[in-house]
């Protein structure tokens, strides 16, 4: 069954793209067995969902008339400057670049969808030798269950509803545009206007719990111009560091502070006096405090103050109600 | 996408592939296309149905002697469609959030290389706006970035500097660099290191400094790990904690190994607690002190009681720990 749609759907594409000319409904019919041997209603059904899946194939059907002055019936071709891959002239390095970027995808649905772009390359003499370049190898994996449908909805412009949970929180059902996905360390979230919120929101496709229900067509509304899920994206990256720290910590200790040092001063006793600077006073308290006697805290105060009350709590061994 | 839909889509590749590469064996097609080779035979038979017409010389031919005794394709009567349909909005989105992957994790001359392909590519998908998906990595220095690179594509050893995150030290030593690639968002060297006689890798982000020598990288006989479950992956030996989680921390069991014993109704959870090793663990339990705590084992909890007073002395604070239960 399915093997006669695909020959169907074949026929269908070769027939339109060779013709020069606009083909009938009925001469369409007449060419392709499988539609001549169907009843005329189960042929319309059939051509129309074909029409369709020539669409969502991304090949364009052109309806039209042979001659406007003679009142034909309008009929259908497939252009083939406009359907036909032209020629890219990538350099050996480009080609080697896209080469890569086929393996970039451990997903079974888009690797394979970056392969068939890499054969269509490959069939108009690309040259893909990977070889000449030596890039990293990163991959982009997806386990969370709402990826394929979220990945639709956003390339396609579909609003969506699912139900969000955060730990601790109960479900809720949220309604979204989408107007992009990111992917921030190795985790997916989709960005877009949230329509119970009134504003733009971020979404981490963990968190949502089962199906994801489209609720409208496919463009139904328009992402604004000039977005951009970098900016989006920002909510999700600690703000640009602007307070200044003072600290203490021990030689060849306390690495991943060092790193952030404006200055290590040596102060003796095996100690360096080192400046950073920071944005969450929250955060630079737990890096400390996970040091344990290696850093030390001069200022500020309440960073000081921060750093006590953790290391007490841990001393204790007491869940904070603050 | 449909199986149907997919198969009309390689099929419609094939067809102007194979007339550009006369006599290739089944085998390779098939691994051009990311198909078994049998895929590949059902494409070729279905596609000896379809043509612009029903006549012969009209519909779409192989040399079957070929095909069943040699294993190799020659394609006929399939002038009508020598090259291949326009890269499509999906598979061109596919593709160029693969390129601007590589591009977050790429350095130098690379990025010019990408940015080329990109435009190229992004012209001949068409009137597709730019793809609403993107890859975010963490920043690495642009300057040990590029040492590394040189190393790799030179063939050259390496000098560095590294700092141990669970061991919280820096130590020196030489690698001979295999590659580079990502994890959880991050950027890795995969290396020799010189100093272990090893395969070790390296986060680019505690490389302190790097430079390369004037001695080729050797070549040594490594199996590298395999990573398909990620880094991490937690065994009978694997060290864990038994833990209270305040809802504050409740974020922990998203990001880390851990199994979920129990809600209460307070909103604390106890949950075993997985790390690499211990040093790693007790380095977790202070950070986030207030909101987690250890209730085994007993030289987990009592590392942190004292690390912690021990700390506190530096603050002129003296905290008395709990009494022994």
């Amino acid at each position: 069954m399915a093997e006669r749609k695909t020959e169907r759907l074949m026929n269908l594409i070769f027939a339109l793209l060779v013709s020069r000319q606009y083909l009938t409904k009925d001469q369409i019919r007449e060419s392709i067995a499988d539609y001549r041997d169907s009843t005329p209603q189960a042929f319309d059904r059939k051509f129309e969902r074909d029409k369709e899946e020539l669409r969502e194939l991304g090949i364009n059907v052109e309806m039209g008339q042979n001659d406007k002055y003679f009142n034909d019936e309008p009929g259908y071709r497939i252009r083939r400057d406009e359907a036909e891959l032209p020629d890219l002239e990538l350099t050996r390095e480009e080609a080697a670049v896209i080469g890569l970027a086929t393996q970039v995808w451990e997903h079974a649905g888009l690797a394979s969808d970056s392969t068939t772009a890499l054969v269509k390359l490959k069939a108009i003499g690309v040259d893909v030798d990977t070889s000449v370049l030596r890039m990293a190898e990163p991959r982009l994996s997806t386990d969370e269950p709402s990826f394929d449908a979220m990945w639709d909805a956003v390339t396609r412009r579909i609003p969506v509803a699912f139900v969000y949970a955060r730990p601790g929180q109960e479900p809720m059902e949220r309604h979204l545009q989408p107007w992009g996905i990111v992917s921030w360390h190795d985790r997916w979230y989709v960005g877009g206007f949230d329509l119970d919120r009134g504003e733009s929101r971020i979404f981490r496709l963990s968190r949502v719990v089962g199906e994801v229900e489209t609720e409208g067509d496919a463009g139904s509304y328009e992402i604004p111009e000039g977005t951009d899920m970098k900016t989006i994206a920002r909510t999700l990256f600690p703000p640009a560091p602007q307070e200044a720290a003072v600290l203490r910590i021990r030689a060849g200790r306390g690495q991943g502070l060092r790193r952030l040092a404006e200055t290590v001063t040596p102060v003796g006793d095996g100690i360096d006096e080192v400046q950073i600077r920071y944005s969450s006073r929250w955060e630079l308290a737990s890096e400390v405090a996970s040091y344990g006697p290696d850093v030390v805290v001069v200022s500020p105060a309440d960073v000081r103050q921060a750093v006590i009350q953790r290391l007490t709590a841990a001393v204790t061994g007491t869940l904070e109600s603050s | 996408m449909s199986r149907s839909r997919q198969q009309v889509v390689r099929m419609l590749a094939l067809v102007p592939y194979l007339q550009g590469n006369d006599g290739v064996p089944v085998n390779e097609v098939a691994a051009e296309f990311g198909v078994t080779p049998k895929v590949i035979r059902d494409d070729l038979r279905l596609l000896m149905y379809t043509g612009t017409g029903e006549y012969a010389g009209e519909l779409i031919d192989f040399d079957l002697t070929a095909l069943e005794q040699d294993g190799v394709v020659h394609i006929r009567d399939a002038e009508f469609m020598t090259r291949p349909l326009r890269i499509s909005t999906r598979e061109g989105v596919a593709l160029i959030v693969a390129l601007r992957t590589l591009r977050a994790s790429a350095s130098g001359l690379e990025l010019t290389v990408i940015d080329s392909a990109l435009a190229k590519l992004e012209s001949a998908v068409g009137d597709t706006v730019s793809a609403p998906v993107d890859v975010l990595l963490d920043e690495v220095d642009p300057a040990i970035h590029g040492t590394i690179v040189e190393a790799l594509t030179g063939g050259k050893r390496l000098e560095m500097t590294y700092a141990t995150a669970s061991r919280d030290e820096q130590s020196d030593r030489d690698v001979d660099p295999r590659r580079l690639f990502t994890e959880q968002g991050k950027l890795y060297l995969e290396a020799w290191c010189l100093k272990a006689e090893d395969l070790r890798f390296f986060r680019l982000d505690r490389i302190v400094s790097a430079r390369v020598l004037a001695i080729d990288a050797e070549e040594h006989d490594a199996t590298p790990r395999d990573l398909s479950d990620g880094f991490f992956t937690v065994g009978d030996e694997t060290p864990y904690a038994l833990v209270d989680l305040h809802p504050r921390a409740h974020w922990l069991t998203e990001y880390y190994q851990v199994d979920l014993i129990e809600q209460g109704d307070d909103g604390v959870w106890r949950a075993k607690l997985y790390g690499a090793d211990w040093e790693w663990l007790r380095r977790l339990v202070l950070r986030n002190a207030g909101s987690i705590t250890v209730l085994q084992p007993d030289t987990l909890r009592s590392q942190v009681i004292d690390d912690a007073r021990v700390a506190l002395l530096a603050y002129d604070e003296v905290v008395a720990p709990p009494k022994e239960s």
